[in-house]
């Protein structure tokens, strides 16, 4: 009875999947150290769009899929789910970074000074195929400041504020255990500003860029200037149970604030994000700017933006259109067969009468 | 006193996977749902070790009401032994130490994607379906947070409006699988891309129904004894898949619903889309000692 002997179907996934891994081959912590420390950029997008800082385990995750984006990211999503959150740690002002990049288009010159830090921006992208015949490719050193930059940068949207050309919002104060938490939480619309924020920080890279971009091209009302944009590594700082705050460590964190005119001041549109990820950071804070307009269009729309970013549910959707769908084809076919049968039918009863039709005038 | 006595042994995963904080909203989101039929419960939708669109909104619920005595079946488009209802049923048993089954009859626990099974579900049964899109406004309204108002205010008139324009321009209701549906006299939902074969045995089921998408991060419940009724007119009548007449090739098993599968000389063959309810046929008829259940259909008509 082949038909009882119905359980092939899990030896073939099985051996499907070996044959991916045998591709990718052995995993040992050299590898994972490899990606980590030679591709610090990609563990950083990684990160950010997980929403877990965990530079040794992002390279893990790349490792075990083989450098394959959306199944390194749902890699680190459903272990970061299973994690306990146990404690939230101290709120982190922008003078308390340890700002390495910081760069204003908007002023020719800024205070604190702009900082170019590490960048890709001005070099000319050539490839180093030298490297492929067996040169080693070496990158000039580092020369020293003679002056060292200062650690900490004050905020440049503070000096705005202080000229009354953007409207300050205070602060709200809230609870640590209150604060919405977009990993515990459905995203609901209107959304509020926490989610929407926390949702654009671990948004697809590639996404918000798509959709900033078309804001930025014109599908949208803002034009954005580059505010202030950072480089940075923020200080987690813990609140112990008896009452004192230490240090926890660094993360490295990106955050970028477009300025744009509206009516008679200035709009922020903000992102930050884990990682540092320039290109998501600047669209994302276009987004958020545009999204915030009354009545945006709808390709710069909060839920249109917030939805199709998500790129462990997009990615996940559109490869599910790869499971069989015949039961639903099936459905939709019989209504099809049943059209087609009407019509052959009254297209048969309309030949039958234009024929008894005929037949009559033949004969006076 | 030690703090290792203090504490549960370590383990990888919590048991059936999820966390006790994201099994304890989904529980919540759950009676929720079973208390208002039909209407879509937001919920977190934790991220599971399967891709999102793959089930993962049945899964979730599925681990949530896991339990160590629990027998679980899993069908995709009514197979058993469908890839992904394999890795999804390997999962489940590997977090959950479950007991196995295809025998609809057995389960206590069943997970499916676009199929309810032939034989009828009980009272001391739940069945999971994995839903895709929770919106049956959407084809009218993409804007979840519009669509939602719309649901608050039965606001329903385009659905009807969509199956009168298919009737003016076909002659027929075109809508095939996911047949929006009314829930107890409120709530207009998608049943989940079942067939239309399948929507009448959720009418005053004896059984409970959960849906759950999770990418779209929805619950809802059709509880036991309550009405689902398909949106039609009053002059033109719900219709299922011309199935009746249709004899699965394999077992010979006529009035269920089938799969086709096109033959290279231009016809087709069917097999039962149920597969477990197939090969319990076969092995009846080979002599077994097999018991089938009873079912919703009988002569291809739906029996009440």
């Amino acid at each position: 009875m082949a038909y009882v002997a119905t359980r092939g179907g899990e030896r073939a996934i099985e051996q499907a999947e070996r044959l991916y891994r045998a591709d990718i081959g052995a995993i040992g912590r050299e590898r994972v150290e490899a990606v980590r420390d030679g591709l610090p950029y990609l563990v950083d997008r990684l990160m950010g769009e997980a929403s877990l800082y965990e530079p040794d385990l992002a390279a893990l995750a790349l490792a075990q899929s083989g450098g394959d984006l959306y199944e390194a990211l749902l890699l680190l999503r459903a272990y970061r789910t299973t994690q306990p959150r146990l404690a939230v740690a101290e709120p982190v002002r922008q003078a308390d970074l340890f700002t390495v990049r910081r760069i204003s288009a908007a002023f020719k010159d800024i205070p604190g000074g702009q900082i170019l830090g590490p960048t890709l921006d001005y070099s000319h992208r050539l490839l180093q195929v030298g490297v492929l015949n067996g040169e080693e490719y070496r990158p000039a050193p580092v020369e020293p400041a003679a002056e060292p930059a200062p650690a900490t940068q004050p905020s440049l949207a503070e000096w705005q504020k202080a000229q009354d050309l953007i409207p300050d919002h205070p602060a709200e104060s809230v609870e640590p255990d209150e604060i919405p938490d977009i990993t515990r939480e459905p995203l609901l619309f209107p959304v509020s500003r926490a989610h929407k924020l926390q949702s654009l920080a671990r948004a697809d890279t590639g996404g918000t860029l798509a959709l900033g971009y078309a804001t930025m091209r014109g599908y949208g009302a803002v034009h954005p200037t580059v505010n202030e944009l950072r480089l940075a590594e923020a200080p987690v700082r813990m609140r112990h149970p008896c009452g004192t705050v230490f240090s926890a460590g660094r993360v490295r964190v990106s955050q970028t604030e477009v300025v744009s005119k509206s009516g008679g001041s200035l709009q922020l549109g903000f992102s930050a994000t884990f990682g540092w990820n320039e290109v998501k950071t600047i669209a994302a804070a276009t987004l958020d700017l545009a999204s915030g307009q009354p009545d945006p269009h709808p390709a710069s729309n909060e839920e249109f933006i917030l939805y199709h970013t998500e790129a462990v549910e997009s990615s996940g959707f559109c490869v599910h259109f790869k499971l069989p769908h015949y039961v639903t084809f099936q459905s939709h076919l019989d209504a099809l067969r049943r059209v087609k049968a009407d019509r052959q039918q009254a297209a048969a009863i309309a030949a039958e009468e234009e024929s008894r039709h005929e037949t009559n005038e033949a004969v006076p | 006193m030690k703090l290792s006595e203090l504490t549960r042994p370590w383990s990888a995963f919590s048991y059936g996977f999820l966390d006790e904080s994201a099994k304890r909203e989904i529980r919540r989101r759950i009676l929720k749902a079973i208390a208002v039929p039909g209407y879509q419960v937001p919920y977190a939708s934790r991220e599971v070790p399967i891709a999102r669109g793959w089930g993962t909104g049945g899964l979730q619920v599925t681990l949530t009401l896991l339990k160590p005595d629990a027998v679980v079946k899993v069908i995709d488009q009514g197979a058993d032994d469908s890839v992904n209802a394999s890795s999804i049923r390997k999962f489940v048993s590997r977090v959950g130490g479950t007991v196995e089954t295809g025998d609809t009859t057995q389960a206590t626990l069943i997970q499916s994607r676009h199929r309810i099974p032939e034989e009828k579900l009980r009272e001391d049964q739940i069945l999971v379906l994995q839903v895709p899109n929770p919106e049956p406004l959407r084809p009218v309204q993409p804007d979840m947070s519009v669509a939602r108002e719309m649901h608050a205010d039965a606001d329903y008139g385009q659905l009807w409006l969509i199956l009168y324009e298919q009737l003016v321009r076909s002659g027929r209701i075109m809508q095939g699988a996911s047949y929006p549906s009314m829930v107890n006299g409120r709530h207009v939902m998608t049943p989940s891309p079942i067939p239309r074969w399948d929507v009448p045995k959720l009418n005053r089921a004896d059984h409970l129904t959960i849906l759950s998408a999770g990418r779209e991060k929805r619950i809802y419940a059709v509880p036991p004894y309550t009405s689902v009724e398909p949106l039609v007119f009053d002059d033109v009548p719900y219709r299922v898949e011309d199935h009746q007449d249709k004899a699965c090739w394999r077992s010979g098993v006529r009035g269920f619903f089938m799969n086709e599968l096109p033959q290279e000389d231009g016809s087709s063959l069917y097999e039962l889309s149920d597969s477990h309810f197939g090969i319990k046929h076969i092995r009846k008829a080979a002599g077994e000692a097999v018991s089938i259940g009873e079912t919703w259909y009988r002569n291809g008509r739906m029996a009440r």
